[in-house]
């Protein structure tokens, strides 16, 4: 097959339109993720042993299994559960998109929570009891003090799981989602040209991958001000 | 001997009102107890200076002046406010006690002036404005205003030890909890710190302090206290407690850190 | 379908093929591991080489398998071998027309691409001074190597490998894509052939469940056999509790040299870890999963 003829560049466009699929569910998996794993973390400081039991054993499972058989759960038997949930009499239709959200979500919120509870952890104690000497409560002590220091400390373990994401986010298409590599795959299949349109499907992600890294590292800088040591 | 019976007999003919009052103070850790039977009156003004060796209890009995450890028997009572555990009356005594941490404990991520300037914007509500003057007030009296704009990382040990005295005294307490606040100092810094210390002794601030600092406590202490095992073994005033040490534990400490 | 979504009688009869389903994925798990530790070691050498003939290679070599979704590499391999004349016709035809094997071939690309920075990380947490003070005692740098350096390291990077081992354990799921015969594949059938969702994944899922949680407790005993002599000497240090004597300050307990002090937020001194920052050992390590 010929490069740049009308129909190579007709699977490109197919391809792109697919990429655009892959960004919107990272988008969106991600950022849920983000909003409820940080709450659950947080959440999970509590000493309450319900809580903890519960997490305990929830976490366990979510981090114990593969991401792909959570997706095909969700895919194959959402609709069950949800009309479990709300009722029997209305149907739900469960898109591919939708499963991969939802379980991108499930599995990354608590990756996310295990790192802020961990990070909150790795804050030494001295800064809590600081806050509370100088009688400053705890709610603005977990603005003004806890949170600043944590988005630090979560900065590069949060880095890496959005790298992670990024690259599940293939895996949805397995579920019939109609994303980049899914339509990679069909380019493949069709022009017999595996090699080129994998790889540039590959390139995409590691141009995402490094694009996100150098960003990253920008941030990073800004959050360390003050944390890089001087010698005098 | 006769400088003690003078110091107590002023001590009698003018007696101060109380800061802090401790009678039968328990503290368990688990089954291990921390404290037991503690009694220590502080008058206001007062300079103690709290000693003993490693795991008597002596940070724990400073921590549940404030707090910082609940105490499970007897009672606290600072400048009037019983600790019952309710938030008022931590919060209330919080705003009595100023504390200094042997780790010194600023916020990495804030300026020197932020972290002198932060619980008084949230707690006393000061302006922006007025919390800066406050906090630069404090600054230069611990003669640090020249780096109130680096971070605490930027700072040696002892500079950040005054930061972080300054940082209690913009709440202006009357009341200063000092927990061993230059044992986390190379010997160099020791001393500025120290002398920060008695500055504000001079000032007449009603100061606790846990410390090996022998020599501080000769020139400042009013009182000592000597604490193993979760008690106090002798009280005394700061003359008779360096010359005539009652219990054999007492001699057996001071024989080994006055060498 | 009843109050329970799970059909127990399904699952009890698919145990079977479930396990047949999970020996594939142990095999294939055991088999890239065994052939990825040697080629991570080979290419970790060649990425902190001094030569750039051997390190840019090992760094495109990393930026690429690391960065392409391991679901890509698979077509890649199953899909673009399977395109090559030569191959189809050549002797190692044998290799690249089985799924099981290309499976293996991108499996192994991708943990090799993530062990890279596993065992460098692991190699540069081995304190200097250690390698300095072997030095002194007279050890050439291939000694200090292998008697110092690569024993320590291997204690040091112990918790980042169980991550990339979970992870990739875990990773294995795909391969059901390019018709090997896996634990996922086997729940997929079974799907098919019943079209009870819950009942074949959640039973798969609980052997996976199993397998990862057996992986963690092998390396947690691993770890506790290689750190052995931290454990002693934390028994024996820590005072009991009231014990008289010892002066605070004047013989400190918990020491902290002086810098450290310095910059002490962020990072409480972990007594057995290694010097990496103890959150890097709560996060995954970056994998597909």
């Amino acid at each position: 097959m010929e490069l740049f003829s009308d129909q190579f560049n007709g699977y490109l466009w197919q391809m792109a339109q697919g990429a655009y699929v892959t960004l919107q569910l990272f988008a969106a998996g991600f950022s849920l993720a983000l909003v409820i794993g940080v709450l659950v973390g947080i959440i999970t400081l509590s000493k309450n042993i319900v809580i903890q039991a519960f997490w305990k054993v929830y976490s366990s499972i979510i981090m114990g299994v593969p991401s792909l058989l959570i997706i095909f759960l969700l895919y194959y038997g959402g609709s069950a559960m949800l009309s479990g949930i709300f009722g029997t009499d209305r149907s739900f239709d469960v898109t591919p998109f939708g499963a991969g959200v939802a379980a991108l979500t499930i599995v990354y919120a608590c990756y996310i929570a295990e790192l802020v509870h961990g990070a909150v952890m790795n804050l030494p104690k001295g800064q809590f009891e600081a806050c509370s000497a100088l009688a400053i409560r705890p709610i603005a002590a977990w603005r003004h003090v806890i949170l600043p220091q944590l988005t630090r400390l979560a900065l590069p373990g949060l880095i890496n799981i959005w790298m992670i994401v990024l690259k599940d986010t293939p895996l949805v298409s397995l579920a019939g989602l109609n994303d980049l590599v899914a339509n990679a795959k069909i380019a493949a299949g069709a022009t017999k040209e595996p090699f080129i349109f994998f790889i540039a499907a590959s390139l995409f992600f590691i141009a995402f991958s490094a694009l996100t890294l150098r960003l990253s590292a920008r941030l990073e800088t800004r959050f360390n001000r003050g944390i890089a040591e001087v010698k005098a | 001997m006769s400088a003690l019976q003078t110091s107590d007999l002023t001590a009698v003919a003018a007696p101060r009102p109380v800061a802090v009052q401790m009678t039968k103070v328990d503290k368990y850790y688990g089954k291990f107890k921390a404290l037991s039977g503690i009694d220590l009156t502080v008058r206001k003004g007062e300079k103690i200076v709290i000693c003993g060796p490693s795991g008597s209890g002596k940070s724990t009995l400073i921590r549940t002046i404030n707090r910082l450890e609940p105490h499970d028997g007897g009672t606290i009572v600072v400048n009037g406010i019983t600790l019952d555990g309710s938030p008022t009356s931590v919060q209330d005594v919080r705003l009595e006690c100023g504390m200094v941490f042997q780790q010194f404990n600023l916020f990495p991520h804030l300026t020197i002036l932020e972290n002198c300037m932060l619980a008084p914007r949230l707690t006393r509500k000061l302006s922006k404005e007025q919390a800066e003057a406050v906090a630069t007030k404090y600054l230069e009296r611990v003669h640090i205003g020249a780096q109130a704009h680096k971070f605490p990382s930027q700072l040696s040990g002892g500079q950040q030890q005054r930061v972080a005295i300054a940082r209690a005294l913009c709440m202006e307490p009357p009341i200063m909890l000092f927990d061993e606040p230059t044992s986390a100092l190379d010997p160099e810094m020791i001393k500025e710190v120290l002398q920060v210390m008695e500055d504000l002794a001079e000032d007449g601030m009603t100061m606790i302090c846990v410390t090996h600092e022998m020599g501080f406590a000769r020139r400042v202490a009013n009182r000592v206290v000597f604490m193993d095992q979760g008690e106090i073994v002798e009280e005394a005033g700061t003359d008779a407690f360096f010359e005539t040490p009652k219990s054999d534990r007492l001699k057996n400490f001071l024989a080994q850190i006055l060498h | 379908m009843s109050a329970l979504p799970i059909d127990l009688a399904l699952a009890w009869d698919s145990i079977p093929q479930m396990a047949e389903g999970l020996m594939t994925t142990v095999f294939l798990t055991v088999l890239v591991l065994t052939i990825g530790l040697p080629l991570s070691i080979l290419v970790t050498l060649a990425r902190m080489s001094k030569s750039p003939l051997l390190a840019v290679p090992a760094a495109l070599f990393v930026v690429f398998f690391r960065g392409a979704p391991l679901l890509i590499l698979l077509y890649l391999v199953y899909y673009g071998f399977g395109q090559i004349e030569a191959l189809r016709e050549g002797p190692l035809w044998v290799i690249f027309g089985s799924a099981f094997a290309c499976a293996v071939i991108g499996l192994t690309l991708n943990h090799v691409a993530f062990m890279v920075d596993v065992v460098r990380g692991s190699l540069s947490a081995v304190p200097a001074g250690l390698i300095e003070a072997s030095s002194a005692l007279g050890l050439t740098p291939r000694e200090t190597f292998t008697y110092i350096r690569l024993p320590l390291a291997m204690r040091y990077g112990l918790a980042a490998y169980q991550n990339e081992v979970v992870m990739f354990a875990k990773g294995t799921a795909v391969v059901s894509v390019i018709t090997v015969v896996d634990l996922t594949a086997v729940a997929n059938e079974l799907f098919e052939e019943t079209y009870d969702p819950f009942t074949p994944i959640l039973t798969a899922a609980a052997f996976y469940w199993c397998f990862v949680n057996l992986i963690r407790l092998g390396f947690n005993a691993l770890e506790r056999h290689l750190n052995r002599h931290n454990v002693r000497e934390a028994t024996v240090k820590e005072p009991a509790p009231g014990a008289a004597l010892p002066i605070d300050g004047a013989a400190p307990a918990a020491p902290v040299p002086p810098l450290r002090r310095m910059a002490n937020f962020g990072r409480r001194t972990a007594p057995v870890k290694a010097p990496a920052p103890a959150l890097s050992t709560a996060t995954p390590k970056e994998h597909a999963v």
